[in-house]
């Protein structure tokens, strides 16, 4: 053997191991990760195609089967707080995600604390396993299995599946870190007019404007007056500590879509009763004051 | 009313705060501050000072920050005794939020080392116990 030969050799060595490592496979590995309010939620799956094969249920996949909807080793899902799936409680920890697929009627999705099994296992009922009747609804055919969080909320998200035109949408709810309710019997304190004024510079604006808290629904509501920005029409005082307060901001549902904890409202009480606040942000600095005119 | 500035503009400012800093903040690969739950607050080191506090002359360069020092240099025995949330916690040679105020001091450039001084120092101030201070801490920043 040449040395020129010898040393190609030497150099083609790395090539050989980094394209042993790739593989082209009918079922290529994937993962889906969310986070909703801290709560992280990752489906670690493989993702069959349907390759022309017709009626993937019933033939690909049979009639009765404890099947995981994916392939090689079993579906995932990982939630790394306690959460609610299609209204079941599931303790935070790692499943193995399998389906039992009829033809008629609701599937069951099966959720099995042994993550790690391998797609032929098709575990038998144990009392270990969440069970629990999922409905399947029709869409436009999907060529490749999809797990994917389609709509997200302040509480949760849909967690959806779909393969062929096999969809199955799983309303997702995890724990809430705050909580937008509010006592009636606490709000007078707050309740009112206060001549507000923002102190950073470029923010809002430099003149005063009315800061106004109400109590609507069960929580403590406030807007300004005129607002600084349009997404922040109204907004949920919500509690984090004696009178101090983050807002919620709300859509136009009235629903709280963004927390913002960099902005603290500090009321300052006199006589049981707020007498001024301060809004400070993440450096603790002051950016608005405010002081109550009614 | 003429808004002087977007929420998305306020928004980048927030972020552009963060993002100043973000350069000198690396103390690790993959580290940088962000705000960060978790952790229980340090007993503070008996006879703790703050003789490793950054003074005033090694923050010439950066003037606006001298004030939060300063506060942190007169309370080092509760400032030792905070969890800092920024997720700087679980850096070596990491003790309290004192640390970020010392050496490296990350407290020069991250909004949430320098708010949770100035929030226990304004707080000492009101007469509120280091367990209280914590408490604000945690229900502020954890």
């Amino acid at each position: 053997m040449s040395l020129v030969r010898w040393a190609s050799g030497l150099l083609a060595l790395p090539l050989l191991t980094a394209s042993s490592a790739a593989q082209i496979r009918a079922s290529e590995a994937a993962s889906v990760s969310q986070t909703v309010d801290g709560t992280k939620l990752t489906v670690t799956y493989s993702r069959p195609r349907g390759r022309s094969r017709d009626s993937l249920f019933g033939k690909v996949v049979t009639w009765g089967e404890v099947w995981t909807p994916g392939a090689n080793m079993a579906t995932t899902l990982e939630a790394s707080k306690n959460i609610k799936l299609a209204g079941h409680p599931i303790p935070k920890g790692k499943y193995s995600l399998w389906m039992v697929v009829r033809q008629q009627g609701d599937w069951t999705l099966v959720l099995d604390p042994r993550a790690e099994l391998f797609h032929m296992a098709h575990p038998d009922s144990t009392a270990q396993q969440i069970r629990f009747p999922v409905q399947r609804a029709e869409r436009p055919f999907a060529e490749v299995l999809t797990w994917s969080f389609p709509e997200i909320r302040r509480t949760g998200a849909t967690l959806a599946f779909q393969w062929g035109s096999v969809y199955i949408p799983l309303e997702l709810e995890v724990e809430p870190s705050y909580s937008v309710a509010f006592p009636a019997a606490e709000s007078a304190p707050y309740l009112g007019q206060y001549e507000y004024k923002w102190s950073m510079p470029g923010v809002g604006d430099p003149k005063p404007v009315a800061f106004i808290v109400s109590y609507e629904n069960g929580t403590l509501l406030a807007r300004w007056d005129p607002v600084p920005y349009p997404e922040w029409s109204r907004f949920v005082l919500i509690r984090i500590a004696p009178n101090w307060f983050v807002p919620g901001f709300l859509d136009d549902k009235g629903e709280v879509y963004e927390v913002e904890k960099g902005m603290v409202f500090e009321f300052k009480l006199t006589s049981g009763r707020a007498a001024e606040l301060e809004v400070r942000g993440e450096d603790d600095k002051v950016m608005a004051s405010a002081k109550r005119k009614s | 009313m003429q808004a002087v500035c977007s929420r998305r503009g306020f928004l980048a400012w927030a972020g552009g705060v963060l993002a100043a800093g973000a350069p000198f903040l690396r103390r690790s690969p993959g580290h940088r501050c962000h705000a960060s739950a978790g952790g229980s607050h340090p007993t503070p080191r008996p006879g703790i000072t703050a003789a490793k506090v950054l003074t005033r002359d090694q923050l010439a360069d950066t003037p606006a920050i001298i004030p939060v020092f300063d506060q942190v240099r007169e309370i080092p025995e509760i400032v030792d005794g905070i969890r800092c949330q920024c997720g700087c916690a679980d850096l070596e040679g990491f003790y309290s939020l004192l640390s970020c105020y010392e050496g490296d001091a990350m407290a020069r450039h991250c909004p949430v080392c320098q708010g949770q001084g100035r929030l226990a120092a304004r707080l000492h101030k009101d007469g509120k116990s280091l367990d209280e201070i914590r408490a604000a801490i945690d229900a502020r920043y954890g």
